[in-house]
């Protein structure tokens, strides 16, 4: 071996630090991806798919040097424009029923709270389908706890314009489902 | 109505600078209107929240509750051993003599009450074979017809001794055909 041999310079400790990272935010974006994914109206498989391609996709970005700050609308962007690739799945499956679904009110719920919490959820689920796309999917990841600056990056809005929706959803909703 | 009551949402949200939010919230302390509004809103966050928890609950993968139908299938398993073991094995039929044997003539007696013993029961764990005696089915039987045929007819003269005949056993299938043919002499 030559002693003017160069070092071989492999990202090893990058990469291991990035998917410690990845796996940090998997952990804490996991449930708020799936959760906004099947709310757009994707299968749970599908859900599962998105967000496991979207950490894929992460992982790449640190491993190639990307930007971190502001990761979790990253995430949250990532994941919606591949939910949106699965067009046909969001356009059919969206706004489906409740029914048939596991008992969501609390366990200890006495029955007519459970009538009273299901009827409450199907008035909220014929509410929201009357919003349009655009004030559903700022509702939809504001309830994934993003703030309306990442809300704007992950639709390619203005914050302002996210606080408009958002206010004018909440607003609707209110009327039509007299909570 | 209010001029604050567009900035209720945001106010809500954290989405207010400090100053703008101060102000929203003295207004708030103050309005009674606002503070209904702002109790609607937190109820429409709430259900909000609810049906995506909802909506994520009812799509979620179903997974089998293999204890109700493992349950099910053992209370169905033990009824069928249960019943099968119950089964009382009965004792072979006597077959009573179809002729009168040729007895004295007995003088009648009044019929001597006999105690009533229970026998006990017999649980069998193993099937038993049908001790029943079946009835054997007619079977059509093969018709068998001999044929002698006389040596000379069968070989050229001298070949075989005068007097010697052979015997042809057929065997006959019910449809009419010969089902077998046997020579013998």
């Amino acid at each position: 071996m030559s002693d003017d041999s160069v070092p071989l310079a492999l990202p090893l400790p990058r990469l291991a630090a990035s998917s410690a990272e990845v796996t940090a935010l998997y952990r804490e974006l996991n449930k708020p991806l799936l959760r906004y994914l099947v709310c757009l109206g994707l299968t749970s498989d599908e859900a599962q798919d998105v967000v496991q391609d979207a950490f894929l996709i992460l992982q790449r970005h640190f491993a190639s040097g990307g930007d971190q700050e502001n990761i979790r609308g990253w995430l949250f962007r990532v994941a919606h424009n591949l939910a949106l690739n699965r067009k046909t799945s969001y356009h059919r499956r969206f706004g489906e029923t409740l029914d048939g679904g596991k008992d969501f009110p609390a366990e200890d719920a006495t029955p007519e709270q459970v009538v009273l919490e299901k009827e409450k959820l199907r008035r909220f689920a014929a509410a929201i389908q009357l919003l349009t796309k655009s004030e559903r999917e700022c509702l939809l990841l504001r309830a994934g706890g993003l703030r309306y600056r990442e809300i704007g990056e992950v639709l390619g809005i203005a914050t302002s314009t996210v606080g408009d929706a958002v206010e004018r959803a909440i607003k609707k909703l209110a009327e039509q489902c007299n909570v | 109505m209010c001029d604050v009551q567009a900035k209720l949402v945001a106010w809500l949200d954290r989405e207010l600078t400090s100053d703008e939010a101060s102000a929203v919230a003295r207004h708030v302390e103050a309005c009674h209107e606002c503070r209904r509004w702002v109790a609607t809103y937190e109820r429409v966050s709430q259900t909000c929240d609810a049906y995506c928890d909802a909506v994520m609950a009812a799509k979620a993968p179903r997974r089998t509750r293999w204890v109700p139908v493992l349950a099910g299938a053992l209370i169905a398993a033990t009824a069928v051993c249960l019943a099968f073991l119950r089964t009382r094995v009965l004792p072979p039929a006597v077959i009573e003599p179809t002729v009168a044997i040729a007895s004295p003539p007995v003088p009648e007696t009044p019929p001597v009450p006999q105690p009533i013993l229970r026998k006990p029961m017999i649980r069998q764990r193993h099937p038993v074979p049908n001790t029943r005696e079946r009835v054997p089915q007619e079977q059509p039987m093969d018709a068998a017809i001999q044929i002698a045929i006389p040596a000379e007819a069968m070989f050229p003269p001298g070949a075989v001794p005068n007097g010697i005949n052979f015997i042809a056993d057929l065997g006959i299938a019910p449809d009419g055909s010969v089902k077998q043919v046997r020579l013998r002499q």
